[in-house]
């Protein structure tokens, strides 16, 4: 009996492992390379747990004032903070450092935006309706924690631009009504600079919200293994079957392959793309400032939503409401909320309670296509705005020409898509052509003795009856 | 065991058996891919090897970069390859199961809950509102400590360092007279003891003289009539106002573009920020310093609910 043998039986004879693992083995996953989005904000956070565990050995989450004194000459001798400088020493002294910090915020680029498309995929093909609505909000909750995540990371070098960002964040929640001064200080530890903020960022970068993203992922995986996967309508798919390739082999090589290969584009933007040159900017300063200055690309809409904002702010009984309540408050907690309850509020509409593991073409939901696109018009206006400096500096016009343009726009261009979306929509829906559901019929095949035989295209049955996961 | 083991044995000698055929199956195009498919893997081990000979000569952030990149794409390509072309590829359907456990099985679950237990909790509500109680208060209780992560706001953020009579310094700590800022010049200033601090930083613009049209008891605060200082603050988000137009004096924020204009008390007239930029006044001490006489003219900074009351 060999090794894997012995140990197999080891364990099935404590654990009755092995029929959970053949049945594990043979889980069937529709094939379609819009199903891997999700896999490859997987497998960004897989690289983002690794490289990121690397610097943790490093970093020093402590805004202690030190005197710099390695090798980046332009800042020797300058007093900055203990963060500031453990980072600069990563970055130039740790050996594979720069590669393994410069990866790391890579890939926390590319986990946001493969969640955000993924989560388009589900949205525009009906994949969040009965009985996935649970794993909806999983996802969302997902997203949020990820942008959490993104948000406190890109804060630790105490940078000075990263310091302006958690400044203008600071603000944000000084704009909350009511309660904003409070839980403004309880999260800061009191008026902004105040020393206990990169410890506590520190804390929830790599304990509270890692620990929330992999329970949920987990969640995730789980309720999607429950529930198998959602397929395109096509030949002898249907509501009650799933086509596609085993978990055992198929499945896994391929998504292994991804792994690899997201890992490798990964590890050739760390190396050789430059990003976050913190250096640059130079250690946080509280009166001083950075111009231009854009935060990562995925906090750019809310950047640019205060750009964008109009000057109101409000005194009702003595009491202030701040004109960033609007943008920075308001704006995303309707959006995010509307985002949330998408599942509940489409089925007020339509009515439709019935369970679907068969995806809607976009094409043929013309108004929630409409919806989407226009919901993402918003958002695109205001991640343009987040840039509106470096397009007046480019385009050669007045940084206050551009901010006019997108104000009009963010009020006309989701409308204007909406309809655009809505009237493309029924026009394919009008030709009939359904390609995933052509019939593939009969295929010509040469016989080696130069005859012709026509094979039957029929889905290849499964070989044999799975059991069902429970006894 | 000598069952199982025989049993095993059996495989072993199946496995055996049946690859001799299969290799000798294989189509060109599978010896093709098995071909590509170990190309990419020698390409990941020189790109491995090289790694080690990089790291030891001392690292290169570049070249380790692609290093990685083509091993871990070698890799990727040669499985994929082997997915796409050396594994049976077929197609499998699965029947999807009921995922529901239907009336009948709710209905056992809730009695499994409950009535099968016997009477443990319907006849006792008295308990079970003390019980709510004791948990209600220890949960309340146990969330004093978050208390402790700050300080209650109270008046801090209506008030800054600035006292009347604080000597305006630089940055450095240096005192700022009278003059010592050329025309259309400015410079960031704090209270003397303070350099630094966040809250207490102002501008301190030299405007042309005649250039201010500001209300006379605000004039009071402006020496000689050009000596003119601003919260640096963003009144919108927070940013440090550290852009000044001197041709057509008006601040710029560079977060989001909100523009104050200086000669008429920083009011803003451009972007988001809603409210003018506070004034600090100024006077000239004894040996020509210039000194505050008092904090500035409203809260500096962002807005906040209570920022009105009270101050």
């Amino acid at each position: 009996m060999s090794m894997v043998e012995r140990s197999l039986k080891y364990l099935d004879e404590r654990l009755g492992t092995a029929s959970l693992a053949r049945k594990t083995l043979r889980k069937v996953f529709p094939d379609h390379w819009s199903f891997l989005l999700g896999e490859i904000a997987l497998f960004a956070l897989v690289v983002l747990i690794f490289t990121g565990t690397f610097l943790t050995f490093f970093y020093t989450p402590s805004v202690q004032e030190v005197v710099y004194n390695g090798p980046y000459a332009p800042l020797q001798g300058t007093e900055v903070s203990a963060a500031y400088n453990s980072v600069l020493r990563l970055s130039f002294e740790v050996r594979a450092g720069l590669l393994m910090r410069q990866t790391h915020h890579w890939a926390a680029l590319v986990f946001v935006a493969s969640i955000v498309v993924h989560l388009c995929r589900i949205f525009f093909t009906g994949a969040f309706r009965r009985p996935r609505e649970v794993n909806w909000l999983v996802g969302v909750g997902l997203l949020f924690l990820a942008l959490g995540e993104g948000f406190t990371g890109y804060s630790l070098p105490d940078d000075l631009l990263s310091g302006i960002g958690l400044r203008i964040f600071y603000s944000v929640t000084l704009a909350i009504p009511v309660v904003g001064t409070w839980v403004t200080y309880l999260l800061f530890g009191g008026e902004f600079p105040a020393p206990d903020i990169i410890s506590r960022l520190f804390v929830f970068h790599i304990m509270l919200i890692p620990a929330l993203l992999l329970a949920l992922v987990g969640v995730h995986l789980a309720i999607l293994v429950l529930q198998k996967h959602t397929q395109f309508p096509g030949h002898g798919r249907t509501e009650r079957n799933v086509v596609g390739k085993r978990l055992w082999p198929e499945q896994t090589f391929k998504s292994v392959s991804l792994l690899l290969f997201c890992t490798a584009v990964l590890a050739l933007l760390g190396g050789l793309a430059q990003i976050n040159p913190v250096w640059q900017y130079g250690p946080f300063v509280a009166y001083n400032v950075t111009s231009p200055a854009q935060p990562d690309w995925y906090i750019g809409f809310l950047d640019g939503a205060l750009r964008l904002g109009p000057p109101w702010d409000l005194t009702l009984f003595g009491f202030t409401i701040s004109e960033v309540f609007w943008p920075a408050v308001l704006f995303p907690g309707i959006a995010f909320g509307i985002l949330t309850l998408w599942p509940w509020i489409e089925r007020r509409f339509t009515r439709d309670r019935a369970e679907h593991h068969l995806l809607d073409r976009p094409r043929d939901t013309p108004v929630r296509t409409g919806i989407g696109t226009a919901g993402l018009t918003v958002f695109f206006i205001m991640f343009l705005e987040g840039g509106n400096d470096i397009f007046g500096v480019l385009l050669n016009v007045p940084v206050e020409t551009v901010t006019r343009i997108l104000q009009w726009s963010l009020l006309i261009a989701p409308i204007v898509t909406f309809l655009i979306t809505y009237w493309i929509c029924k026009g394919l829906s009008r030709t009939r052509l359904r390609p995933a559901q052509i019939n593939a019929g009969v295929r010509l095949s040469r016989t080696p003795d130069g005859g012709y035989e026509t094979v039957s295209l029929e889905p290849v049955e499964a070989e044999e009856e799975l059991e069902p996961a429970e006894r | 065991m000598t069952d199982s083991d025989q049993g095993s044995e059996r495989v072993d000698v199946d496995r055996q058996s049946e690859h001799g055929p299969t290799e000798r199956r294989m189509t060109g195009g599978q010896r093709r891919a098995e071909r590509r498919a170990g190309a990419a893997l020698a390409v990941a081990i020189v790109a491995g090897v090289g790694l080690f000979v990089v790291y030891f000569a001392g690292g290169q952030t570049q070249v380790e970069g692609v290093l990685f990149a083509i091993a871990f794409g070698g890799l990727g390509v040669a499985l994929g390859i082997w997915a796409n072309h050396l594994l049976d590829a077929r197609e499998v359907v699965e029947e999807r199961h009921e995922l529901t456990s239907g009336p009948a099985g709710r209905e056992a679950f809730e009695n499994a809950l409950t009535e099968e237990v016997g009477p443990v909790l319907g006849r006792r509500s008295l308990l079970l509102k003390l019980l709510a109680g004791a948990g209600g208060a220890l949960g309340l209780a146990l969330l004093l400590p978050v208390l402790s992560l700050g300080p209650a706001p109270g008046d801090t953020l209506k008030v800054t360092p600035w006292r009347r009579g604080s000597r305006v310094v630089d940055e450095e700590g240096d005192p700022v007279s009278l003059n010592q800022v050329p025309e259309d010049g400015f410079l960031t200033v704090f209270p003397e003891g303070h350099e630094g601090t966040a809250d207490a930083q102002a501008l301190l613009i030299h405007v042309r003289q005649g250039s201010l049209k500001l209300p006379p008891e605000r004039m009071a605060g402006v020496p000689e009539g050009t000596h003119v200082a601003y919260s640096k603050i963003c009144t919108h988000a927070g940013c440090p106002v550290g852009l000044y137009r001197a041709e057509s004096q008006s601040l710029i924020c560079p977060c989001h573009q909100s523009q104050f204009d200086v000669s008429d008390g920083a009011k803003p007239f451009f972007g988001p920020a809603a409210r003018p930029l506070p004034q600090l006044p100024l006077g000239v001490g004894e040996d020509g310093v210039l000194v505050a006489q008092g904090d500035f003219s409203a809260p500096v900074g962002p807005a906040f609910w209570d920022m009105n009351r009270g101050r």
